[in-house]
């Protein structure tokens, strides 16, 4: 009888092991695709990778400047909008937890993070998109704030509210506001939470696809910065030439892939590495 | 009405939602002394003090009846503001700020009110503070480090700095000795002391053992069940409780 | 804001963040009345049927005929699917990281699956039409069609690869590292006395894991309404293996459509066909349903997990 636990144990821990090991290989190997498939074009396109426009079809020339710099501009922007909302009202959601509205921001945000981003491309295509007459980088930095808006708050919230009570405790007794005490107390000493979440909304928003499909525009082969004006963005970029039958669109995407993996990894490794907190 | 005392407390009631945790409690302390407050755990002791300073505002559904004095001046009536100005707190576990340095953690009460007008006062006040809590020799050549490399009973005694460095006229402490070492709990005792006869501070502590109580104060409070069953000196409540509860827990058997 | 004394510091605070909440909450209220306007053309033209009859015929001059059904129908399928395919994947991989790993390594593969849950699903997409849906058809689909191709689900011959089982699949893979964290949280908040208890009854290590698991059981279903909810609104990725095409049938190996995917494709140039884009807004509202309602149920469900002692 022990002598079949025994098996049955070494038996189950190495389907265990095995099934563990399958869900983590595509996206393993999705990044070494990558790599491999995205590393010869940008190495033999060289610093014009990023310094051209995307080539015409057919042609072996390779760029993604537009879109690069469009990434860039729309995480700046999304996030300048994004963040202070949330921050804010995570602030509000921990300090006044028992209002009503402390409740229902929590709740809200909550229930909105897994709502379908495509929603939030419709959405500020109608009020925003169709009043303005045409995309923008503007429209499109608002919905990618739209999608970061739960997740950032919900980050900051759960920083926020780590913090023991013992700290604000003694901060009141100093004769301090609770609003001095939220900003000089127990924010920094969650700044490390804080900084994480806001990484992290940074992060989803960059790689985010579906609210960009109908709010930016595609201005693809000249650069444009004016956020009022269309933009492009590497994401977008991808999903149109992965659908494209051109050999060397095919050959972008996966350079802009290997461009956007990078990205994204480096705003997470930031998030773990560069913030030292206060340990508590 | 309650001038010439430093704190009166009258019929004060505390309910956390429908459980009431104070059941009318009334007592009165003269200027410069030293109030222990005794009883079982679950008695209503924290409760208490967070009721006289008003950090019960902030616990959801704790609702307050009766009324508190400091100084003349009704806690429940006055902007709880000014209220904490006037009266210091310690908890039971150190809390200096972990984001702040060791000076900064004693510079902020005064920084927050004003109380010094230039760099040199406040480095006075806060050497004055470190050496009321006798922690000034132990860190007078690292005040810029953080408060985390301190041991748990020099952060206790940080946080009783902190509290004294606003000059209060009232210092509540909550067990303040619960979690530290014998040797760092008589300095943190002695420096008490020194700050109720030297400097006139009213002291308001929570004690978890008799001996405490007797070792420092000037008054006891005995509270059972959220009733005080017992208040008066300290030395005649000793020799001769009048009631049975006290007694027992001057005995250890409570 | 309690009514009594309350100071006025702190009401001037508390009205100095009520805009922002209220930010949050108009963004909702706005994107749910204006997606459901926009759709009220729509649903008074066709009816419920709009939902239920599956046809695409759209014309210039005059309303087209329009029902959504075969989208649905994928939607729901390829969701299902990828949460019946991830749940293994997750938990395997949620025990793999709190009892299996070495300690060192437990926090690296924590943050390799955290980074995994928020990868730009675009980079799936691509890597699913160019890796994944060969692979599918080559060793999964044409081996099942040829061998036990009697059952329905397998009757179809696969031509493309792109399908509701390739779309089903990539949505497993992306959903796994995010059904994964749930279940990895819940599973390390079990409190050491309930983990010796498991212990002391169980006779082998596989008894005692199954006992944990059954401890957090509603942190596994919140995970796997989570992970459908995400699966089913999930649009560039599925759009690119799916197959877009208008199909209600068994076979999983049939291309197939989803709503997101159909907005994704049809809502750009929706506004030279009349009422089409009304079609497309009513699709988002079956979205926004579903999504709001199992996100609801699943964060009801994770805060079910509270250990008390």
């Amino acid at each position: 009888m022990a002598e079949v636990r025994a098996l049955l144990d070494i038996l189950f821990k190495g389907c265990v092991l095995l099934i563990a090991f399958l869900a983590l290989v595509p996206v393993l190997h999705l990044t070494l695709a990558a790599i491999v498939n995205g590393g010869p074009v940008i190495a033999s396109a060289g610093l014009k990778f990023f310094t051209e426009v995307p080539p015409p079809p057919g042609n072996r020339t390779y760029g993604i400047l537009t879109s690069l710099i469009g990434t860039i501009e729309l995480a700046l922007l999304s996030t300048l909008v994004g963040v202070p909302i949330s921050f804010m009202a995570a602030v509000l959601v921990v300090e006044f937890p028992h209002s009503r509205l402390g409740r229902i921001v929590r709740l809200l945000s909550r229930t909105l993070l897994e709502l379908p981003t495509i929603l939030i491309g419709m959405f500020v295509f109608t009020i925003i998109v169709v009043p303005l007459g045409s995309p923008s980088i503007l429209a499109a930095s608002i919905a990618l704030a739209l999608v970061m808006l739960p997740y950032v708050t919900t980050y900051i919230e759960t920083a926020l509210s780590s913090v023991p009570r013992t700290y604000r405790e003694a901060g009141l007794a100093l004769g301090m506001t609770k609003a001095r005490v939220a900003f000089t107390i127990v924010v920094p000493i969650a700044v490390r939470g804080v900084v994480t979440g806001i990484l992290v909304g940074l992060a989803k928003a960059m790689g985010e696809t579906a609210p960009l499909l109908f709010t930016l525009g595609r201005a693809r082969t000249s650069l444009n910065v004016d956020p009022l004006g269309p933009g492009d963005a590497i994401p977008l970029l991808i999903y149109d030439y992965a659908q494209a039958p051109y050999e060397n669109l095919r050959e972008v995407a996966w350079g802009a892939t290997l461009v956007l993996i990078t990205l994204f990894l480096l705003v997470y490794v930031l998030a773990r590495l560069t913030i030292r907190g206060v340990r508590v | 009405m309650g001038g010439s005392y430093a704190l009166l407390v009258e019929g004060l009631k505390v309910w956390y939602g429908r459980r009431q945790v104070l059941r009318g409690i009334s007592f009165k302390l003269p200027p410069s002394s030293i109030l222990a407050v005794m009883g079982p755990s679950g008695s209503g002791k924290s409760t208490l003090l967070r009721a006289i300073n008003r950090l019960l505002d902030y616990v959801p559904d704790a609702r307050v009846e009766g009324r508190v004095e400091v100084f003349g001046l009704d806690v429940y009536r006055e902007n709880p503001y000014r209220v904490r100005r006037l009266v210091g707190m310690v908890f039971q576990t150190p809390n200096p700020f972990p984001h702040m340095s060791i000076y900064d953690n004693v510079a902020v009460g005064p920084r927050l009110h004003g109380l010094a007008k230039s760099r040199d006062e406040l480095d006075r006040i806060v050497e004055w503070a470190l050496k009321a809590a006798m922690l000034w020799d132990e860190v007078k050549d690292r005040l810029h480090e953080p408060p985390t490399k301190l041991s748990g009973g020099q952060q206790q005694r940080l946080s009783l700095a902190r509290a004294l460095a606003l000059k209060p006229s009232i210092l509540l402490l909550d067990e303040p000795t619960a979690n530290i070492d014998p040797t760092n709990a008589r300095r943190l005792e002695e420096s008490i002391r020194r700050v109720a006869v030297e400097d006139g501070v009213t002291v308001v502590m929570v004690t978890h053992t008799p001996q405490q109580a007797l070792r420092i104060s000037d008054y006891v409070a005995f509270i059972y069940e959220g009733k005080l069953v017992e208040f008066g000196r300290t030395r005649e409540v000793a020799l001769n409780p009048s009631h049975k509860l006290t007694a027992m827990y001057f005995r250890g058997e409570l | 804001m309690p009514p009594r004394s309350v100071p006025r510091e702190d009401r001037l605070f508390y009205f100095s963040l009520v805009p922002f909440a209220y930010i949050i909450i108009a963004a909702l209220l706005l994107l749910a009345l204006s997606i459901t306007w926009k759709a009220l053309p729509a649903l008074e033209a066709y009816g419920i049927d709009l939902f239920l009859r599956n046809v695409w015929a759209p014309r210039e001059d005059s309303p087209g005929d329009y029902g959504l059904l075969a989208a649905i129908y994928g939607t729901l399928v390829s969701a299902f699917i990828a949460v019946v395919l991830a749940l293994p994947l997750s938990v395997s991989l949620a025990i793999a990281v709190e009892e299996l790993a070495p300690k060192p390594l437990r926090g690296a593969i924590a943050f390799l699956n955290d980074v995994a849950a928020g990868f730009p699903t675009i980079a799936f997409g691509l890597w699913g039409v160019e890796y994944l849906v060969p692979f599918l058809r080559d060793y999964v689909m044409r081996p099942l069609y040829s061998s036990i191709g009697f059952l329905p689900t397998f009757s179809c011959e696969p031509l493309s690869g792109a399908s509701l089982l390739a779309a089903g699949t990539l949505l497993a893979f992306m959903v796994t590292p995010f059904m994964t964290a749930l279940i990895r949280e819940a599973y390390a908040s079990v409190p050491f006395h309930l983990r010796e208890a498991a212990a002391s009854v169980s006779s082998a290590w596989y008894q005692e894991v199954l006992l944990v698991l059954g401890m957090i059981k509603p942190a596994i279903v919140a995970a796997l309404l989570l992970g459908y909810g995400r699966a089913a609104g999930e649009t560039v990725a599925v759009s690119l293996v799916v197959g877009n095409s208008f199909n209600v049938s068994l076979c999983l190996f049939a291309p197939s459509y989803t709503v997101s995917a159909l907005i994704a494709n049809q809502f750009g140039n929706a506004t030279y066909y009349p009422l089409m884009p009304e079609v497309l807004f009513a699709g988002g509202v079956f979205l926004f349903v579903i999504g709001l309602v199992i996100n609801w149920m699943g964060v009801r469900m994770i805060e079910r997990v509270r250990w008390v002692g």
